[in-house]
């Protein structure tokens, strides 16, 4: 320990001695590992998995049953209420919730100002195919229409100026309504279920209603709705059930490889039927995509983080040759000192162990000025791109890579520097 | 002062040229690429709208309670929030619409002439529904037929005239005059000259406009508005406060301009832009750094040799060209490697986001901002260098 605090009183005298060219590698170093920092928490979380444990079991079914002939179209990324009905006329899947997203004014009493919520209008397996925590209450008991809606702990408080709020009466745009559950804070990063039109990126929704009391309320899509036919939207409860009037999303959790392929086979033998029938004239086009895989699918990845993590990436390797460069001109200053230790009796690796110091030095110096940098980064990300700013945040996981990251670097740009030091012709370098 | 003798120099430090020739060469691809996008997004944000974006203001707006928002108290609604606002000192013309035009998207369908789909159809064309007033605030030039003067509910038996914009109509009838041919949407009344509609759209100048109350305002619906020149901020500063007064069960989202409207859309292509123009800047700064460095290193470490040169009648001047001329044929070095590396992150780029090709002059321009930052960067310590004097730099020979 003695010795390694000589090291680390060395090594400060040594920047003492020059520190202006200590100054800039740390300067570069730091700038370069926190542009990278910055981009990497947004690539980092935007690709992130919020359901590990079963994104790769729930499933969102498409298939081309829409009144129009077309031959290699993909299927309608938001589907019909019959199409639901159809696509649950089977109980392979575990758990299926049906829903789609509306705007709506919430408040207690017609003298109170309206709250404006988003509403999110599903069925009951919602909350435990995608791991909702309650806070208060229950969840509804079927899929049946009820003047029962679900509150976020936020919007709760918001209202009441409290959580408990079960039982308690609301007006939703005019209709009373009765709260039946208060789920915990809770918000699902990316949010997979809703990845139609870049949705993913949003904030989770304030409200939750049951899909037949949405359809009986008259609520259109906030988000994406198409009519294939003379369906008049305004007659949601009505000709929306039994026209091709697509809005919803739908997802099926199939457990194990045998529940998808059995899943797979019905929606062919779906498909095969209601084109026998004459419905659907297209050519079948069946899609039963993973969560894990919906951006992508949809085309919703983030291009510009992408592009600029490609940038980063080069901006890192040229801060890290520059850095490189400035540290070996640092050492080749300091070529004299070396020789003159290993004259004097310095082994190889103690001179290594030196190195380390310097590293250790310079990798906490780096750290701090990445940490700063790679937070005024994100700032700035959030302001350029703010639809990402829901993925700027540091977790644990994240920061230790970062970190780890970081003191790799400091030692890469510090090695070849040292070693070259350390090594060549010791009368050579003791002259110069 | 030869070609050779310099290349000799700069290879003699293999290892530190080879690290100043890649950061150079990733310093030009980066600063190529950027200025490429930034351009492109220049080129977006000035396209032409065919609109007044300065002069013309969009609230965005809804009916907080279920009553206002069906027929026909809102037809009622629409009609007192129209009225107020054209009382507005300043408003040269107000007009409803089901949506605003520079959107992403929006209400939008397909559009056929009547009997022809399989030949005509676009499949993705906005549909505005609008009060009479629409075209003024537009300031829509009438290029054919006659714009329809009444307003036609959507439900009436049969459908409201078509107004079009031009693309369309070239788009659907070619040369042949589109004015009381028949759309799927209904006969064509008028054909106007162009206006930006929707981004995500077939074509951002295709068009569709039937004067008829929005079927639904379940969405929220706009109120458009053209103000004289000198006094759009004053109107702006009032509409909120207008439009509450008339009725106070309304939400509105926000009230801006068509210039900021326009803005929004390419935000990202924007922000994209500025990140990259940033991290440019970064990159020459630390190229910048670098060279310094490097040229600051090694004058310290030729003292003698430059004595020596000195001491022999080199002048001062030619040092300093000396000098200045190893960083220069470093960066042209890597300027070369960086044109072939800005081609790689070109089409890298490509296969994530909209980026133009790399044109031939844009290489030299950016060659010359390197050049330029690093003749900069490494002057004072070749200027520091030529100072040593002979009998200095020579003394322990």
């Amino acid at each position: 320990m003695e010795q390694f605090i000589y090291y680390l009183k060395v090594s400060f005298k040594g920047i003492k001695r020059a520190p202006l060219p200590y100054a800039l590698t740390i300067f570069i170093l730091s700038v370069g590992l926190g542009v990278f920092f910055a981009n990497a928490t947004f690539y980092y979380q935007l690709n992130s998995d919020p359901l590990p444990h079963k994104s790769d079991k729930l499933f969102f079914p498409m298939a081309l049953m829409a009144p129009y002939e077309c031959n290699d179209c993909k299927p309608p990324s938001v589907l019909s209420y019959s199409n639901i009905e159809k696509l649950s006329q089977t109980d392979i899947a575990s758990k299926a919730a049906a829903m789609y997203s509306a705007d709506g004014y919430l408040r207690q009493s017609a003298e109170q100002a309206p709250l404006p919520v988003s509403i999110r209008i599903t069925q009951r397996d919602f909350f435990s195919m995608f791991d909702v925590p309650i806070l208060h209450g229950s969840i509804w008991p079927d899929n049946s229409a009820r003047a029962e809606v679900i509150l976020t702990k936020a919007s709760a408080e918001k209202l009441f100026g409290r959580a408990d709020v079960v039982g308690e009466k609301l007006l939703l745009d005019d209709r009373h309504v009765t709260v039946s559950a208060v789920l915990d804070s809770w918000q699902m990063l990316p949010r997979l279920y809703d990845a139609n039109n870049r949705n993913h990126l949003g904030d989770a929704d304030d409200i939750y209603l049951p899909l037949e009391s949405g359809y009986d309320m008259n609520y259109l899509s906030n988000s994406q709705s198409q009519t294939f036919d003379d369906t008049d939207y305004r007659q949601l409860s009505t000709q929306g059930r039994s026209g091709a009037m697509h809005q919803l999303q739908y997802w099926v959790q199939l457990d194990t490889p045998a529940q998808q392929q059995a899943y797979r086979q019905f929606m062919h033998n779906l498909v095969q039927d209601e084109k026998a029938a004459g419905r659907h004239p297209s050519e079948p086009n069946n899609q039963l995509v993973a969560m894990r895989d919906i951006v992508h699918y949809f085309g919703g990845e983030s291009s510009d983080i992408k592009a600029f993590a490609l940038v980063t990436l080069l901006f890192l390797l040229v801060c890290l040759f520059n850095a490189s460069h400035l540290s070996l001109n640092r050492y080749l200053s300091n070529q004299y000192e070396f020789s003159l230790r290993r004259a004097l009796g310095a082994s190889r690796a103690q001179l290594q162990l030196q190195m380390l110091a310097d590293v250790l030095l310079m990798a906490l110096f780096t750290i701090l000025g990445a940490l700063l940098t790679g937070y005024a980064g994100i700032k700035l990300m959030n302001q350029l791109l703010p639809s990402n700013r829901l993925f700027s945040s540091w977790d644990m996981p994240l920061l230790l890579s970062l970190l780890a990251i970081a003191f790799a670097c400091s030692y890469l740009v510090t090695l070849y520097p040292s070693l070259r030091a350390s090594f060549g012709s010791l009368n050579q370098q003791l002259k110069e | 002062m030869s070609f050779y003798l310099l290349c000799k120099v700069l290879f003699s430090r293999k290892v530190v040229t080879s690290l100043l020739l890649l950061q150079l060469a990733m310093t030009l691809a980066l600063l190529l690429n950027s200025v490429l996008l930034a351009q492109q997004t220049r080129q977006q944000l000035n396209q032409p709208t065919g609109l007044d974006l300065q002069n013309i203001l969009l609230v965005q707006l809804k009916p907080t309670t279920a009553t206002l928002r069906v027929y026909p108290a809102l037809e009622e609604l629409l009609n007192r929030q129209l009225s107020a606002v054209q009382a507005i000192p300043g408003v040269i013309a107000a007009a409803y619409s089901n949506q605003s035009a520079i959107l992403q998207g929006g209400n939008n369908g397909n559009v056929y002439v009547v009997e022809q789909q399989e030949r005509t159809n676009v499949s993705t064309v906005p549909m505005y529904f609008v009060s009479t007033d629409f075209f003024n605030v537009l300031d829509s030039q009438v290029l054919q037929g006659e714009l329809p003067q009444y307003s036609v509910s959507l439900d009436a038996p049969g459908a409201p005239d078509v107004v079009i914009t031009q693309s369309l109509a070239e788009k659907l009838f070619a040369d042949v005059l589109a004015a009381g041919k028949h759309l799927n949407r209904g006969r064509v009344a008028a054909v106007i000259s162009d206006f930006y509609g929707q981004r995500s759209g077939d074509h951002v100048m295709y068009n569709s406009v039937q004067i008829a109350p929005p079927y639904s305002v379940d969405w929220g619906y706009s109120i458009l508005l053209r103000t004289t020149p000198a006094q759009t901020n004053a109107v702006r500063q009032q509409l909120a406060t207008v439009l509450q007064n008339v009725e106070s069960n309304i939400e509105i989202f926000h009230i801006r301009s068509l210039a900021e409207q326009h803005q929004r859309l390419y935000r990202n292509e924007y922000g994209l832009a500025m990140l990259l123009t940033i991290l440019s800047a970064l990159m020459l700064l630390v190229t910048m750094v670098s060279s310094y460095s490097s040229s600051h290193f090694h004058a310290i470490k030729r003292q003698q040799e430059i004595g020596i040169k000195r001491a022999l009648g080199a002048s001062k001047g030619l040092i300093l060209l000396e000098l200045l001329s190893e960083n220069w044929l470093c960066t042209a070095l890597g300027a070369m490697l960086g044109v072939v590396l800005a081609l790689w992150l070109n089409q890298a780029l490509a296969q994530v986001i909209s980026i133009p090709a790399l044109n031939w002059y844009l290489p030299m321009v950016t060659t010359a901002v390197l050049l330029l930052c690093v003749t900069v960067a490494t002057w004072y310590p070749a200027a520091i260098a030529t100072r040593v004097s002979p009998a200095t730099a020579t003394k322990a020979l």
